[in-house]
């Protein structure tokens, strides 16, 4: 095994070129498969961040005493999801509103009852799972005495939500459909090195060499374009996410959340992945070759 | 059909009634010889006589279609897929064409040759390939790329490769036919050489130079067939 990886370390070193290309196939395909795997990891956290910076406003039914208040607030807590709960009085609000409209505050002048409720303000935690856990938890603070109604984003959010499903659902069918055209391209490149390399197969056989002999440092070598050509792949896009991040956190589109590159867990599968894939290429494509 | 007696100690290549056809046409008809060990045989006749497609039988690049043949003591006509490496290596095989890979030097062309045939030391595959491109006189290019060489030094590099493992038998398909008189003689030379030193030799030609050189046996094909069966005269 040994001289194996050795002759085939030689012979990954002597045939730079065509190895060269093959890698160059591989490090692209890695790149776009990466590329999409990142910016899914992204939109998922930014979908997160989202949900936890949402509220959930429960309005008190008028003439709902602070004791009822007091009681509803220290149920909420008790939900899991919740965060922090917080109680905003229909004097607090009114006061918030006349801030947030300035100069159009005189058109509040003319009010004599405050038209706002009280309410109960709901801060969601991190771990609130999907927009039908945000559902349930508004449900099942709705239906609490003393409460008449609930607010949240509930249309933006399913809305996003959807869309956000539509577009992984459709990025996991064009990363398996990426994935099979690449094991194609990859075979048939290596498939064209090992026809270059003809010659060289039929001399080693005419001479005395056994399968063995031949066909486990093409393994080698195959496993060796695959790590490779992944290994470029995920430094180019590295260098794409160095350059682009600092554009967008000066764009200001990174408020709600921090942009990462791919974790370790995930960027060693990815160099086994396409090192498999090389290994595989170098597999369906050696068996004519041992007729000889 | 006479059945020939068989020592394994003094013959080393047998054919018998061995044919080999490519659909229709037959290459080879009923072919019949002794090649003793030690031997230095020719096989000779036309082009197009059938002299490669029998060498390539000796060394199974193809399979014969009838007959058997019995080389260095294995059985061609039953052997398994397996033992054909273990066949190949107790042979020395050179070509008119040279065969040798154009993308490793010299050095690694030669010693490709020990490495298949499980000789591990580094030390020892220099050595044995640093003599051996001595005797060819070709130590100083063993760094060399086959296509800078010429084609003297080419068959040169081929004979050293055929001799390095020390084969029973070194098969020599036209060695000469592309090369000037003068590279043809020293293959020649050097194919008497490993022949002094034990290995049978077994040379196809149509080159009268080459054939009035003597020899221990010659057969001559003509459009497949043999002209002079049991031809080995040792």
């Amino acid at each position: 095994m040994k001289d194996a990886i050795r002759r085939g370390f030689a012979d990954f070193l002597n045939y730079r070129y065509l190895h060269g290309i093959c890698v160059a196939t591989i490090a692209l395909s890695v790149f776009v498969i990466s590329a999409f795997g990142l910016f899914l990891l992204n939109a998922g956290d930014l979908m997160d961040s989202w949900k936890r910076g949402m509220r959930i406003i429960a309005y008190l039914a008028p003439g709902a005493g602070e004791d009822a208040r007091v009681q509803i607030m220290n149920e909420i807590r008790t939900y899991p999801g919740v965060a922090e709960v917080e109680y905003v009085s229909g004097q607090e609000a009114l006061e918030w509103l006349r801030n947030e409209i300035g100069r159009q505050s005189a058109l509040l002048d003319g009010i004599v009852d405050n038209p706002l409720p009280d309410a109960v303000e709901v801060s969601l935690s991190g771990d609130i799972d999907g927009t039908a856990a945000i559902a349930a938890l508004a449900s099942q603070i709705e239906v609490l005495p003393g409460v008449a109604d609930v607010e949240y984003a509930r249309q933006w959010l399913e809305r996003f939500d959807g869309i956000y499903n539509l577009f992984r659902l459709t990025s996991m069918v064009l990363i398996g459909l990426i994935v099979a055209a690449i094991m194609m391209i990859v075979a048939n490149t290596i498939r064209l090195i090992l026809y270059s390399r003809i010659e060289e197969i039929k001399i080693t056989r005419i001479i005395g060499a056994d399968d063995a002999f031949i066909k486990y440092p093409l393994y080698f070598e195959g496993g060796m374009l695959g790590f490779a050509g992944g290994l470029a792949g995920l430094m180019m896009l590295y260098a794409a996410f160095f350059i682009t991040v600092p554009q967008l956190s000066s764009a200001g589109m990174m408020v709600f959340f921090q942009v990462r590159f791919l974790p370790w867990g995930l960027v060693l599968l990815i160099l086994l992945v396409s090192m498999t894939v090389g290994w595989i290429g170098c597999y369906l494509s050696i068996r004519r070759f041992l007729k000889f | 059909m006479r059945k020939m007696l068989f020592d394994p100690d003094q013959i080393i290549i047998r054919m018998y009634e061995v044919s080999k056809h490519y659909g229709d046409s037959d290459a080879l008809v009923n072919i019949t010889f002794d090649v003793h060990r030690n031997a230095f045989f020719f096989i000779s006749g036309p082009s197009g006589a059938g002299k490669s497609t029998l060498m390539k039988l000796l060394y199974l690049g193809e399979h014969m279609s009838g007959g058997y043949a019995i080389v260095d003591g294995m059985n061609l006509s039953r052997i398994k897929r397996s033992q054909v490496p273990m066949l190949r290596r107790r042979l020395g095989i050179i070509f008119q064409d040279y065969r040798l890979i154009p993308g490793r030097s010299v050095f690694d062309n030669i010693g490709l040759v020990l490495e298949v045939a499980g000789v591990r030391s580094r030390k020892v595959i220099r050595d044995r390939v640093m003599n051996v491109l001595e005797r060819v006189g070709l130590a100083d290019r063993h760094d060399a790329f086959p296509p800078t060489l010429s084609g003297g030094e080419q068959q040169r590099v081929a004979v050293a490769r055929a001799m390095v493992g020390k084969p029973s038998i070194i098969l020599a398909d036209e060695p000469t036919a592309s090369l000037d008189p003068e590279a043809a003689e020293m293959i020649f030379d050097l194919l008497v050489s490993a022949h002094a030193e034990g290995a049978t030799i077994v040379i196809t030609t149509h080159d009268r130079y080459l054939l009035s050189k003597g020899c221990t046996g010659i057969v001559y094909l003509k459009d497949g067939r043999c002209v002079n069966p049991y031809g080995d005269r040792q």
